[in-house]
């Protein structure tokens, strides 16, 4: 046991101190509850163990028998005897519950080992001795801070030599020294900790005297009333109020405390945070925030600068301290310029940068602070890509951008975040968030009547953002609208809006996904429709059918059932459009995108059968839709007509339709036997007959067809089946009533 | 194969001599019965004395052993001849140490173990079988305390001692930088010590120039035989005691806490033929490169880069 | 009583930068217990915004939609009622009624909610009822730019639907009343 003891009276490597510490504390933990057991059990047993009294939880010495005194008595002579001092210690302290079973006040006991402590004169032997010390105290029954405040007072004392000794001119930490005070840094913490723990209001006042901190500014002055670090530790487990109330007698205290045991800007920064957690009266925050800000202002490095002003940022804005605001801009200014600015600096003035940004609600009061753009431009790398983020993401808050300058600025934040970005070496997630910003600013530019600029802005953005993937996309949307925004405005727009959507024309082949391509080509054809631009419109369906004949079953990839659907319904999303396209190209026949559609699909092997029956529905019904005299819906504008009009009373107009379904009729009776999986068949069956029975009169032959439809549906469907219950009922209601048929 | 043992009525089998009777049980187990001429108790305590080297010459520690002196030597009988019946057998016995009115040579001196002076009693128990058997006999040693009675004269007054260890108060040489440098080290402690309690005392270093290694309580004890016209004296170190370790900081006030070990102390005793004494003495040790170089030495010795000051104390049992 | 808001084809950001300022004061969290929605939203920022409004939220694929993980039709029970979702632009033609009261049987539902057209409809016929909340936040449709924004309050109580339309008419909210009861006794698990 001994020998374990002895291995902390090593303190030459500092680093394996603490794992040591651990080890040897927990074989001392052992020891001690070994002892405590014993005695307690020679204290209620007899020796040939029949109990004889249980001891209460609060017993006293006088409880004990003599003979378990006389062994608890033994174990202090065995641990007496150790002539080392510090195995002497842990050893004292493991057993230190014991003398519980000897005397009724083994506090005072406490008190005599935290004076023996003080013969370590090895600072972390020390302080680690200390840790120990607290750790088994704890076991005492009620124990006040007394013990704990002489344990940090004479740490400081240690702290004050270990430092003062590097004084001398040669002086700087060194790097040992640094490391040893971080080591000693847990024993601070924890001490600290188990003062403040349970200190009442009343009590906390006395402890602050004891510590030497609750002095007056005379007492203060010239003597070091503290050591920073346990200063630190101090502020950091305050509670808030108290910091805050005390904040000037605080001020003082950090103020007349700079020593190397750690940075008083820290000190500063931590007081700083206090006050932001709880509101407090005006005058103290301002008395404080003055006398921080001429602190400050005599540094000369930007980092501390920083440092201490990042915290007092919150403090600053929540209480409009504007001159206070301009003044620490302007500073930053000045110490920034001087050189370029290094890491740590950075994060902490990202941190400023990032609490303006959220404090102010208009980005126009953001960008108009005095120094605020200088200051974003001495910035650079990973915090200037935040910032930019932060007023990207601000600018977004209020909808529409319309300020120009504002336009302008945010342009250049985005157009500096996009250079920030490497998006060769970026990880999609990374570069996510930073060109969804980017996209979600351009989005949101508008140039209200100015619209040839606003054209003329989304060309820009296609040249610098070009490589954004999703960007192009936007680009189209945005443009298209500007078409609509443009005809709703009335006046003659039409080179503006031909501009617009060969703008979109020219950007959609860009995009990679097919689908996207063909989606977007739709909606230019549409707004090129809505602007009366019908070859225009003609062109881009055309493009959109090739998109379509180029779209290969790799394009779909992996979420190839997600995205069939999508190309399916886009699919009969351009059948609808077809219905108020004017079918009048000289020459070609009113059905001829009709046909090319058929043969694109009849030319895509990756159709399953149940797609091509949908599509063929579609057809179908399209046909039927434009054979109607008065079509279903038309465009809105006066100039473009439709099927309805153009080729009102044309017979060949009707056998063309007629002759172009005939031949789909067939197809889809084909189709659906092909199918292999019954259920399929079935509502792909049901779905023929939905489609036929509701495009058509029925004449005998269609009914054969439907019956042969119906037929092959019971063939794979359940009877109870709602949609086929539910189709023989509405192809009932679309039989001619003069020939009754049973239907079974 | 029969046995017999002592069992004294308490464990720790400490006794006074006046207040109380030595007792306890004789515990005979056998597997047959044993006949016997009767069972006999004998208490017999003396301090013994030798002198080996130390501060005696050549000559005299050829003299060896000093006759010791005889404080009790008594014997009764427990148990009348007669048969022991086979298996465990327990005879109670109750001694009384110090007869009411027996005018005793000596003092019952407290129990002791020293280097040259030993005070011991035994209790011997003897099953005398004849001359045919050989006897059943045991030994046993049991510890005697001052009575009671006795302690209740004498109080421990608070004597504290101040002490002062500088340069100055050294009669033995230093190191130069010792010298030079200076160096002051206060403190106080009790010379006068309870031995149940602990030497207890405080010590401050306000000064050196030279850092500190170490500072240590040495508690040494004194044995003296007088030996014709002359006392030998052994001074032997019995326990050390480090109340700082490295170079402690200046104005700090240090605790001096020291246990007395049990089983080598007693009252300090003043006898003709013989004394036991004690003292205390504080050595500290200085940061130097000869002390690293000897690492092993009397801690005691002056050394050049020791300071050291010797306190006496007195050991008294009270209660 | 639970009450049910179809709403869609937001478009928001590429036609609309949002909902229109007068409806967001409107949808308040906690009084909707569902919301449909019939997809084109077209951000996530959107859907998580109606989510805030509701949690329970049933959204149909739009084909300009961010998330191509919305179906491409859903159906839910709410109460005496089967509901079906759907976007509607791969309805042919679109908003045919004919073709939506097939979609109706095929998806076997009650009440069919679609989208697309950008204009609020509200049919009754033989099996249910169509619904068309049009677009919430006014966008350009396919075939016109004239859109008023509009969205759908459903009141779903027992065997009766009662929809309320709201429709933001040159800036001023006006609201139509239109009342359903379901017919026949045909009642979903």
């Amino acid at each position: 046991m001994l020998q374990v003891a002895r291995l902390l009276m090593d303190t030459s490597v500092l680093e394996f101190y603490p794992t040591i510490f651990v080890l040897v504390t927990e074989v001392m933990d052992m020891l001690g509850d070994l002892v405590w057991e014993r005695i307690k059990q020679k204290a209620e047993f007899t020796e040939d163990e029949t109990r004889v009294c249980t001891l209460s939880e609060n017993f006293g010495a006088s409880d004990i028998c003599f003979d378990a005194k006389e062994t608890c008595n033994n174990w202090f002579c065995k641990v007496g005897s150790v002539r080392e001092l510090l195995p002497r210690i842990y050893l004292e302290l493991a057993i230190l519950p014991c003398w519980r079973f000897l005397h009724d006040r083994p506090e005072e006991c406490l008190q005599r080992v935290v004076m023996m402590t003080r013969g370590l004169a090895d600072p972390l032997a020390s302080s680690y001795c200390r840790l120990y010390m607290v750790h088994c105290a704890r076991k005492l029954p009620a124990c006040d801070t007394g013990y704990l405040i002489t344990c940090i007072n004479d740490i400081k004392v240690l702290l004050m030599r270990t430092i003062s000794t590097t004084e001398s001119p040669y002086a700087y930490l060194t790097d040992n020294k640094k490391l040893l005070v971080s080591l000693m840094e847990p024993t601070i913490e924890y001490l600290i900790k188990c003062i403040l723990n349970d200190a009442s209001q009343r009590q906390l006042g006395k402890i602050l005297v004891e510590l030497g901190i609750g002095k007056t500014q005379l007492e203060l002055s010239g003597s070091s009333p503290c050591i920073s670090i346990i200063l630190h530790h101090l502020l950091k487990e305050l509670p808030t109020e108290v910091v805050v109330s005390n904040s000037m007698e605080i001020f003082d205290v950090i103020r007349y405390t700079n020593d190397h045991s750690f940075d008083q800007c820290l000190n500063y920064r931590l007081l700083g945070f206090k006050l932001s957690e709880s509101r407090s009266q005006m005058e103290i925050v301002n008395a404080v925030v003055d006398k921080v800000i001429q602190v400050v202002t005599e540094y000369d490095r930007l980092e501390d600068y920083l440092t201490v002003l990042d915290a007092y940022m919150d403090t600053i804005l929540q209480n409009q301290m504007d001159d206070y605001l301009n003044s620490m801009l302007e500073g930053i200014v000045d110490r920034a310029c001087k050189k370029k600015i290094v890491e740590d600096e950075l994060a902490s003035l990202q941190s400023i940068m990032v609490k303006l940004i959220s404090y102010f609600r208009e980005l126009g009061d953001l960008f108009s602070l005095n120094h605020f753009l200088e200051i974003l431009d001495v910035m650079y790398g990973g915090s200037r890509n935040v910032v930019n983020m932060h007023i990207l993401s601000m600018a977004m808050r209020n909808g529409y951008v319309c300020d120009q300058t504002i336009v302008k600025l945010l342009f250049e934040v985005s157009r500096s975040l996009h250079d920030g970005m490497d998006l060769a070496n970026m990880k999609d997630d990374e570069s996510q968030l930073p060109s969804r910003l980017i996209i979600r600013f351009i989005q949101l530019v508008d140039y209200g009547e100015e619209m040839e600029q606003h054209l003329n802005f989304l060309v820009e953005c296609r040249g610098i953002f070009g490589n954004l993937s999703d960007l192009k996309e936007t680009l189209v949307h945005s443009s298209n609208a500007l078409v609509t925004k443009a005809l709703k405005g009335g006046k003659n727009r039409l080179s503006f809006v031909k501009s617009c959507v060969a703008f979109s024309e020219v950007t959609v082949p860009s995009i990679s996904a097919h689908i996207r391509q063909l989606n977007l080509y739709l909606e230019t054809a549409e707004v090129a429709l809505l602007g009366g631009l019908v070859s225009h419109a003609d062109g881009l369906i055309a493009s959109a059918m090739s998109c379509l004949q180029s779209l290969q079953l790799e394009d779909v990839g992996s979420q190839i059932h997600m995205e069939i659907d999508g190309i399916l319904s886009s699919i009969r999303k351009l059948c609808s459009l077809l219905v108020v396209v004017p079918g009048c190209i000289p020459d070609q026949g009113a059905t001829n995108i009709l046909k090319g559609v058929l043969s694109i699909i009849h030319s895509l092997s990756w159709m399953t059968p149940r797609m091509k029956t949908r599509i063929h529905c579609s057809l179908v019904l399209l046909s039927a839709a434009l054979s109607q005299n008065k079509l279903p819906y038309h465009l809105h504008h006066s100039e473009v007509l439709g099927n309805d009009m153009l080729f009102f009373g044309d017979t060949s107009y009707a056998s063309e339709l007629i002759s172009f379904s005939e031949p789909i009729l067939r197809y889809l009776v084909d189709a659906i036997d092909q199918e292999p999986l019954q259920t399929n068949r079935g509502s792909m069956a049901l779905e023929a007959c939905n489609c036929i029975a509701s495009s058509f009169k029925i004449n005998d032959d269609l009914l054969m067809v439907c019956y042969k439809l119906i037929d092959t549906a019971k063939s794979c469907l359940s009877v109870n089946d709602k949609f086929l219950q539910s189709t023989i009922k509405f192809l009932d209601k679309r039989l001619p009533p003069p020939s009754p048929i049973q239907v079974n | 194969m029969a046995t017999v043992e002592l069992k004294p009525s308490r464990s720790n089998r400490i006794y006074r001599p006046s207040s109380e009777p030595f007792d306890g049980k004789i515990v005979i187990s056998s597997p047959s019965s044993i006949s016997h001429y009767g069972i006999r108790l004998s208490i017999n305590g003396s301090v013994n004395m030798q002198v080996r080297g130390g501060s005696a010459g050549v000559i005299e520690s050829l003299y060896g052993v000093v006759k010791p002196i005889t404080i009790v030597n008594k014997s009764v009988e427990i148990k009348s001849s007669g048969k022991i019946a086979p298996g465990r057998m327990e005879i109670p016995f109750s001694v009384a140490l110090r007869q009411c009115g027996e005018e005793s040579m000596e003092r019952f001196y407290e129990t002791f173990h020293g280097s040259n002076i030993s005070i011991q009693y035994l209790v011997t128990v003897d099953i005398l079988r004849g001359y045919l058997h050989k006897s059943l006999s045991t030994t046993m040693e049991f510890i005697i305390q001052s009575d009671k009675a006795e302690l209740l004269n004498r109080t421990v007054s608070p004597e504290i001692v101040i002490f002062y260890i500088t340069q100055d108060t050294q009669r033995h040489p230093l190191l130069p930088e010792l010298r030079s440098g200076g160096f002051r080290v206060t403190g106080k402690m009790s010379t006068q010590c309870c031995l149940s309690d602990p030497i207890s005392g405080e010590l401050t270093v306000e000064a050196s120039a030279v850092p500190i290694r170490s500072i240590d309580i040495h508690l040494l004890r004194v044995e003296s035989i007088l030996l014709g016209e002359k006392i030998v004296t052994e001074t032997s170190l019995i326990q050390s005691t480090q109340i700082a370790d490295g170079d402690v900081c200046r104005n700090m006030t240090l605790p001096i806490y020291v246990i007395l070990p049990r089983l080598l102390t007693c009252p300090t005793a003043l006898a003709g033929p013989f004394s036991i004494e004690f003292k205390v003495t504080v050595v500290i040790n200085f940061e130097s490169k000869l002390s690293k170089v000897q690492s092993k030495f009397d801690p005691t010795t002056p050394r050049l880069w020791l300071a050291m000051e010797s306190l006496p104390l007195e050991l008294v049992r009270t209660k | 009583m639970v009450l049910v808001l179809a709403l869609g084809d937001l478009h928001v950001p590429h036609r609309a930068p949002d909902l229109p300022a007068k409806f967001k004061s409107m949808l308040v969290p906690g009084k909707i217990q569902h919301i449909i929605c019939t997809g084109n939203l077209c951000i996530k920022e959107v859907h998580d915004y109606l989510k805030t409004l509701c949690p329970d939220l049933h959204i149909a694929r739009g084909e300009y939609d961010e998330e191509t993980r919305y179906p491409e039709t859903k159906t839910l029970t709410i109460g005496q009622f089967k509901l079906g979702l759907c976007h509607g632009h791969q309805v042919v033609p679109w908003g045919d009624l004919d073709s939506l009261a097939m979609l109706q049987r095929q998806l076997d539902v009650d009440i069919l909610v679609t989208g697309h057209t950008h204009q609020f409809t509200a049919y009754k016929h033989e099996a249910g009822v169509v619904i068309n909340p049009g677009s919430a936040t006014g966008a350009y449709s396919s075939i016109t730019y004239d859109v008023n924004p509009s969205f759908v309050l459903m009141d779903i109580d027992g065997l009766r639907v009662v929809v309320y339309v709201y429709e933001l008419i040159d800036g001023e909210v006006k609201v139509d009343k239109i009342d359903f009861k379901k017919s026949t006794a045909t009642t979903h698990p």
